[in-house]
């Protein structure tokens, strides 16, 4: 039970994986705007606190340099020095924001705000004037920011924020797993369920299929003969399945027994025997296969053609068509059938996905397939239109 | 000659506007102890801005009262409302635009 508990904890399906990365994106980013948010509040807030301790100083500098403008502007002309102060540096404006005088680095002076920090990392205080000495109205006092509280601020974002940001994942994947359990407990159990009843499977199907080839056809009617070859195929496909079923839950991690197969041969051997399914539903082959070698696991090369083919006489119309074709490195299988929506290509290789419920199935070959395929390193693309059919091709 | 003739035209203007000025302004203020100057840092002190002291200047001619003025109550018992506007409206702006012109504080701080 645990190895297969793991196992199908490490093989999450692509929909399981794709409600965990919609939902941690969503929950991250959420997360993340909470954090940004209160970082914002937080930094404004220490801005705050350093206008504080610094507006008292401030303050009696304006009003000493007030004190001196006055002076300034009665002895005016006589006097035309600005009165300099070596703590700060200032500016006067008059009500119409001309600049009458400035000693300040900057000249982009924000009348609407009182106090604030110049990108130049200076802080400007301004004070309004009743008396305009000299003409102004707007005092400006400009001394540096020395940044320490910005460093402190950005320090304690950076450590608290990146705390809560562990924190919070951490509660994410947690509640991510909580709900991602419901789903990967039922795809457990379909999985037990599977292996469990594969096992029963293999002597009856055995026996079915054995007794039909020594049946001698020669000595039966032609009512019994149609009677027979119903159950023929209807034991192929349930010997089919079985072989799929006991590919995911026993072989696929068998060591690999590679070789070089002879493509050409083992397709028309798998048409052979899938011709009597095709049959039952006039379906044709069209084969056109060149000499081409693969370096595979028979086997498990096997799984993959015999999945294509059932796929392709599965989904196709009565009287259908199923196009082989084989080059040098390349199998390409076709067919005219009921096809699938563009959306819902990418979903195909989900194990239990399945989009049409008129056929039987659990919906795992072509997850077996793509398994094969990435183990492989080949490639494998799926065009399909709906009511045309659908073109499945293997590269490697 | 087209440069020449645009020289002289602005002689011409600034000589007009002088006169305007101290046809106006000097001749009658030269009697008075406090000079030009100061009253116009007294409305400077009032008004600020440019255009703020041009338009208080030019309400005060229009319409003098004791209580608009910003000279100090002492001096105007002693010398009183002075009233010169001869209803002509360009001559009063001419004046108060060289009388900003001349004792402006813009760009005489050092």
């Amino acid at each position: 039970m645990q190895a297969l508990k793991s196992k199908a904890t490490n093989s999450l399906l692509a929909s399981e994986k794709k409600s965990l990365f919609r939902f941690l994106t969503l929950y991250i980013l959420m997360m993340m705007s909470i954090i940004v948010l209160i970082s914002l509040f937080y930094y404004q807030n220490q801005e705050k606190t350093m206008f504080l301790s610094k507006r008292d100083m401030l303050s009696d500098y304006a009003y000493e340099q007030i004190k001196k403008l006055k002076i300034l502007h009665d002895s005016f002309p006589a006097h035309n020095i600005y009165p300099r102060d070596p703590r700060f540096k200032s500016a006067i404006y008059d009500l119409e924001y001309v600049k009458i005088f400035s000693l300040i680095d900057s000249n982009d002076i924000d009348f609407n705000k009182d106090m604030y920090i110049t990108d130049d990392n200076k802080i400007h205080f301004i004070k309004t004037l009743y008396e305009y000495y000299l003409g102004a109205k707007y005092l400006i006092l400009e001394i540096p920011d020395d940044g320490q509280w910005k460093d402190e601020a950005w320090q304690n974002i950076f450590i608290f924020g990146g705390i809560a940001i562990i924190l919070f994942t951490i509660i994410g994947f947690y509640i991510a797993n909580l709900f991602l359990d419901p789903m990967r407990s039922s795809i457990l159990l379909l999985d037990r369920f599977i292996k469990d009843t594969t096992h029963e499977l293999n002597t009856p199907l055995s026996a079915i299929l054995a007794n039909i080839e020594m049946i001698d056809m020669t000595s039966i009617t032609n009512d019994n003969k149609k009677k027979i070859n119903r159950i023929n195929i209807a034991a192929k496909t349930v010997s089919q399945l079985y072989q799929d079923l006991t590919y995911l839950t026993l072989e696929h991690d068998i060591h690999k027994n590679d070789e070089n197969v002879e493509n050409k041969s083992l397709i028309e051997s798998r048409v052979e025997c899938f011709d009597i399914l095709a049959k039952s539903k006039d379906i044709t082959f069209i084969l056109d296969l060149e000499e081409s070698y693969i370096y595979i696991n028979r086997r498990k090369w096997t799984r993959v053609i015999d999945n294509l083919l059932s796929n392709a006489i599965k989904y196709n119309t009565r009287k259908g068509t199923i196009y082989i074709t084989l080059e040098q490195n390349m199998l390409i299988v076709s067919d005219t059938g009921i096809g699938i929506e563009t959306t819902k290509i990418p979903f195909v290789f989900d194990r239990y996905a399945r989009f049409n419920n008129s056929e039987g199935g659990f919906g795992i070959g072509l997850s077996i397939v793509k398994k094969i395929i990435e183990e492989y390193n080949m490639q494998i693309e799926i065009k399909s239109r709906p009511k045309y059919g659908t073109i499945v091709s293997i590269k490697w | 000659m087209v440069r020449m003739f645009i020289l002289w035209c602005a002689i011409l203007l600034s000589l007009n506007a002088t006169d305007a000025y101290d046809k106006n302004c000097v001749k009658c203020h030269a009697s008075l102890p406090i000079s030009l100057e100061k009253i116009f840092m007294q409305y400077l002190a009032a008004y600020g801005g440019k255009n703020n002291v041009k338009v208080g200047l030019d309400h005060y001619f229009r319409y003098p009262a004791k209580d608009i003025s910003v000279m100090p109550s002492e001096f105007l018992n002693k010398y009183g409302v002075y009233y010169h506007y001869k209803n002509n409206d360009n001559e009063l702006k001419k004046a108060i635009d060289i009388y900003w012109e001349k004792y402006k504080v813009i760009g005489r701080l050092k």
